[in-house]
């Protein structure tokens, strides 16, 4: 979620209880002969206070789930789990006293760390990588279609080629061609044709079925641009509009790889954060059994 | 030439008073008794030209007339079969059989070469004069078709099939005298030449002068339901007659009869075909056998856990805003089907299956057999020349003007209450007209003269304004044009335009005055109709000029009421908002986070009213249509085929599928659950105060905007799109 001017009421109200839980902290940590405990009244309200946050937060996975039901927008739960969530370490941290205790504890601590850590990463990366994505990736499409993309724009680049070459083996991938592609067909000499076909299957072909990773020459776009000119010098002018939609399609493949990074980067994340949040709840739990119990 | 006041020529014809339509050849009003007058260079869907001759007639003249271009004039009398006039064909017949080939390559291969049957009819096997060849080789370097310029009479058929009837205009006559001839192009062999080999020279050629190199074998089916008829066989049905033989060996497999057993399904709603069905004999059921209902997203939204779902209902049910309450279904026959009971009879002589046979849109309905049936099943081809013979148009025409004008016309609710007498009045006086894709019906700031009602195909209406044409609406069966010049008695107020190919009633201007004479509420309705029409076209183009527009707002932005626009800067690609609206209308989304871009804003998939409504145009059963509101309504009678879904270029429409009990066709009198289909588009989920989409996003990314209000905050300098929104 991008963090703007928008948030401003929660973060006026998230200073005002951190002012409100701090400056009571203080006051209770000054006035208590044992320093502060999680076990006193006001460590226990503090413990009760961040376990509420975190519960809070937890369940904005449970609010997701049913996206229909009128429980509340779901940027206000976006909203409350960002600034809870993050609210939810101060208060845990008061109710500790700042130590970390026992193996269970000292175990809570430093997930709740990683946790609140890892949220605010994560905060970061919503506000600026989407921004990236818009920018850098223009012909971005939606994530799970990009294999299916990927297939048509192999199939495009067959047809280019076969056309191009006068070959008529790539018949069969035309089929999945996204849209007619109009070639002029050129009589090319058979040195021409030959270096066309050779950069194509040793080259691109590879790179369109994502081979090479981003060590493929045509995965750069400075070193893609000199392979496209030292290519167009071996072949007649007549095939410049193909090698300019060979090119397209590289750049294509380029932004999807782009894409692909930056998806992973903004919801990859999450697969630290989602876990050890439930393992935080879960052992916040065991925690609050024990602490009552005994 | 002088007509009486009803625009009729009195004439003689072989001893027989007839009254024509003044302008009428002579030729046609012969063929109109029955009259058969032999020809060479004329061909029905061709202009005459009248080169061969052999038409010629005896009208009392100094000189025989052809008659294929002599038009009919008051007291002629007309000799079409005098012995001077055979005596005069005989000597044509011979004269061309001297420079024939006897027997020409079309002799040999289907023999029906029309010169050398004329010869055999005239007992005529050697010829008096001597034969003189052009001196131009045989042409085979077009891959299908052989040229024999020896074969050619000259008559100019290919000539005018070339130009008038497909529009290539690579064929034409070259040189004078002896060395006339055919050429392509300039004088280039036909292989080099621009000829496309739509063949329509080689169907059009009376002769071997044009002949198929390949018989293309176009089968449509093999087994032994598929029966293939002999081209002589073909030929002896009367609307074959005249359909070149060479054309019918060339497609031989494209028309085959076909018998269908009591019960047994001829064709299903919703199926693609590319065929049509001709009813030899039997009796045919069609019927709509999808639910009469529209989807209806409904919910228990005051409950805490309240959802909402989807259901179908009738529109006595669930009335919707512009509900229209037409009570004829138009479908690809020549019968409308009953609203309350989709259910109508063909019969021997019907033709069904035309849209999809020309235009390959799907079945409108299901056909299943009443009585042991013989059909002929036949493809585009077939279909199209058989469109062209004026036996076959006029059998199919005094079809429609006995059984379906009636229900057609009724079938609009402005002319419901014309009475049976009026219909009936109309019945010879309104005419059938053909139009090929892309051909204008009627162009704006002509004279209005007529009013069309549109028995086949889809229309598209255009108006000119400063800045270019557009679109106004696409009009399918039983919707009309043309009466706003006629009411106003004015010139045409835009340009109508057949998409595909398309059949019109055609009323003239005198039939539809002394309707609205007759009949003031419908004038009154007709009149309603129009205002409302005028004011949401002076709505669009105020929105249109009030507005700077650009690339993107030219593509239907500016149109549209609402809009979801996701803001790209702030979007995670969670597709928590196509989950939501998946969940709002069980499992089935109506989004799609794909779209145009504006700015960093992505216009996500929902009805955006287009300014050229692509989803309109095929719908077989003209279903879905616009509200005044311009927002996009589907009748109850959608059939589910998905062809709005799938000509919507935003993926904006969307086929839901239910499970409905309907009538087993495979045995009558039972019903079974079937999984039918119904095309629904975003309803906003009216029924919350938040779309669910807008509502489940949760990263303030999703806004359902009011484009004009917010696209002219964002093209103002310094524009926040927060105030916008």
């Amino acid at each position: 979620m991008r963090i703007d001017r928008t948030h401003r009421k929660w973060l006026v109200a998230s200073l005002i209880i951190l002012g409100v839980a701090s400056a009571i902290y203080v006051f209770y940590a000054a006035r208590s002969p044992a320093g502060p405990s999680g076990g006193s009244a006001v460590g226990f309200t503090f413990g009760m206070v961040g376990s509420a946050f975190m519960v809070f937060a937890g369940l904005l996975a449970a609010r997701k789930k049913l996206p229909v039901v009128r429980l509340g927008r779901a940027q206000s739960w976006m909203r409350g789990h960002l600034w809870l969530g993050l609210l939810s370490l101060p208060m845990i941290l008061f109710h500790g006293g700042f130590r970390f205790g026992g193996p269970l504890t000292s175990v809570l601590m430093i997930l709740l760390i990683i946790v609140v850590a890892s949220g605010l990463f994560g905060a970061a990366l919503q506000h600026y990588m989407p921004n990236m994505m818009t920018a850098e990736v223009q012909k971005e499409t939606i994530f799970e279609q990009i294999d299916h993309v990927r297939t048509g724009m192999i199939a495009d680049a067959d047809a280019l080629i076969a056309a191009t070459t006068g070959a008529s083996d790539a018949g069969a991938t035309r089929q999945a061609a996204r849209a007619p592609i109009a070639v002029q067909t050129v009589a090319l000499t058979q040195e021409a044709a030959s270096a066309l076909s050779n950069f194509y299957v040793r080259e691109m072909r590879p790179f369109l079925h994502n081979d090479g990773g981003e060590r493929h020459p045509l995965a750069d776009t400075g070193s893609a641009r000199a392979i496209f000119v030292e290519l167009r010098t071996l072949l007649p002018g007549e095939t410049q509009d193909a090698m300019k939609s060979l090119e397209d399609i590289c750049e294509e493949e380029r932004q999807l790889r782009r894409q692909t990074r930056l998806h992973h980067w903004l919801h990859g994340w999450l697969m630290l954060h989602v876990p050890l949040s439930f393992a935080l709840l879960l052992l916040g739990c065991v925690h609050a059994f024990m602490a009552l119990r005994y | 030439m002088s007509a009486s006041a009803n625009g009729l020529v009195e004439l003689t014809i072989d001893g027989n008073k007839v009254s024509v339509a003044a302008g009428t050849s002579v030729f046609d009003a012969a063929r109109m008794q029955g009259i058969p007058i032999p020809t060479l260079c004329h061909q029905q869907n061709e202009t005459p030209v009248g080169v061969c001759r052999m038409c010629v007639v005896d009208v009392g003249a100094r000189v025989f007339a052809a008659s294929c271009v002599r038009p009919v004039e008051a007291g002629m009398v007309v000799n079409t079969n005098s012995e001077k006039v055979q005596r005069a064909r005989r000597t044509l017949v011979e004269l061309l059989m001297a420079d024939h080939p006897s027997p020409c390559t079309r002799e040999q291969h289907s023999g029906d070469c029309e010169l050398e049957a004329m010869a055999h009819r005239d007992n005529i096997t050697r010829t008096r004069f001597a034969p003189h060849s052009t001196g131009r080789a045989k042409d085979s370097s077009s891959p299908s078709i052989a040229v024999d310029f020896d074969s050619c009479i000259l008559c100019d058929r290919c000539v005018r099939g070339c130009g008038e009837i497909r529009d290539h205009f690579v064929l034409a006559r070259m040189g004078k005298g002896t060395v006339a001839g055919i050429a392509f192009d300039d004088q280039r062999a036909m292989g080099e030449s621009s000829c496309v080999s739509c063949g329509e020279c080689m169907v059009s050629c009376p002769t071997g002068a044009l002949t198929n190199k390949i018989f293309t074998h176009t089968a449509l089916g093999l087994g032994p339901t598929f029966e293939n008829v002999p081209v002589e066989e073909l030929q002896q049905l009367p609307f074959f007659k005249g359909v070149s033989g060479t054309f019918l060996s060339l497609n031989r497999g494209a028309v085959v009869r076909r018998q269908f057993r009591r019960g047994e399904i001829i064709c299903r709603e919703g199926e693609y075909g590319s065929t049509a069905f001709y009813i030899l004999e039997g009796k045919a059921r069609v019927s709509i056998s999808n639910p009469m209902a529209h989807v209806k997203t409904k919910g228990v939204v005051k409950k805490f856990l309240g959802k909402l779902s989807s259901k179908l209902a009738q529109r006595q049910q669930d009335q919707r805003d512009e509900e229209t309450y037409k009570r004829w279904i138009p479908i690809d026959a020549p019968v409308d089907l009953e609203y309350d009971n989709p259910v109508a009879e063909l019969n021997a002589g019907d033709l069904f299956g035309e849209m999809t046979c020309m235009s390959l849109y799907p079945r409108s309905a299901t056909v299943r057999a009443e009585t042991d049936c013989t059909m002929l099943e036949m493809l585009r081809n077939v279909l199209d020349i058989m469109q062209r013979n004026k036996t076959f148009r006029a059998q199919l025409e005094k079809s429609y003007r006995q059984r379906a004008l009636d229900s057609h016309l009724r079938a609009v609710p402005v002319f419901a209450e014309l009475t049976d007498e009026f219909i009936s009045s109309l019945r010879e006086s309104v005419e059938l007209a053909r139009y090929s894709p892309g051909q204008v019906i009627c162009r704006q700031g002509e004279p209005a003269d007529s009013f069309y009602l549109i028995r086949i195909g889809f229309v598209k209406v255009t108006q000119l304004h400063m800045g270019g044409e557009m679109v106004m609406a696409y009009l399918s069966r039983s919707e009309y044009f043309g009466e706003t010049g006629l009411l106003r008695e004015d010139v045409r107020t835009a340009t109508c335009t057949a998409l595909d190919h398309v059949e019109v009633v055609r009323i003239g201007a005198n039939d539809f005055k002394r309707m609205l004479a007759e009949f003031p509420q419908v004038r009154e309705k007709l009149e309603a109709v129009e205002q409302e029409r005028m004011k949401m076209n002076r709505a669009r183009l105020a929105v249109l000029q009030n507005v700077p527009l650009d690339d993107f707002l030219t593509q239907g932005l500016m149109e549209a009421q609402s809009l979801l626009l996701l803001d790209l800067t702030s979007c995670t690609r969670c597709d928590a908002c196509v989950r939501a609206c998946a969940d709002a209308h069980e499992g089935v989304t109506r989004l799609v986070r794909e779209g145009l871009r504006f700015d960093h804003y992505l216009v996500a998939t929902s009805c955006r009213q287009c300014l050229d409504p692509l989803c309109m145009v095929g719908c077989p059963v003209g279903s879905i249509r616009r509200r005044n509101s311009l927002e996009v309504i589907i009748e109850d009678w959608c059939i589910g085929c998905g062809l709005c879904a799938e000509n919507c270029p935003y993926g904006n429409i969307n086929i839901h599928p239910f499970n409905v009990m309907v009538e087993d066709l495979a045995s009558p009198g039972h019903r079974k659950a079937m999984v039918k289909q119904k095309a629904t588009s975003c309803d906003l989920c009216t029924e919350y105060a938040e779309p669910s989409c807008v509502y489940a996003c949760p990263h303030d990314a999703a806004h359902r905007v009011d484009p004009r209000k917010f696209f002219a905050e964002l093209l103002k300098p310094g524009a926040n799109t927060d105030k916008a929104r």
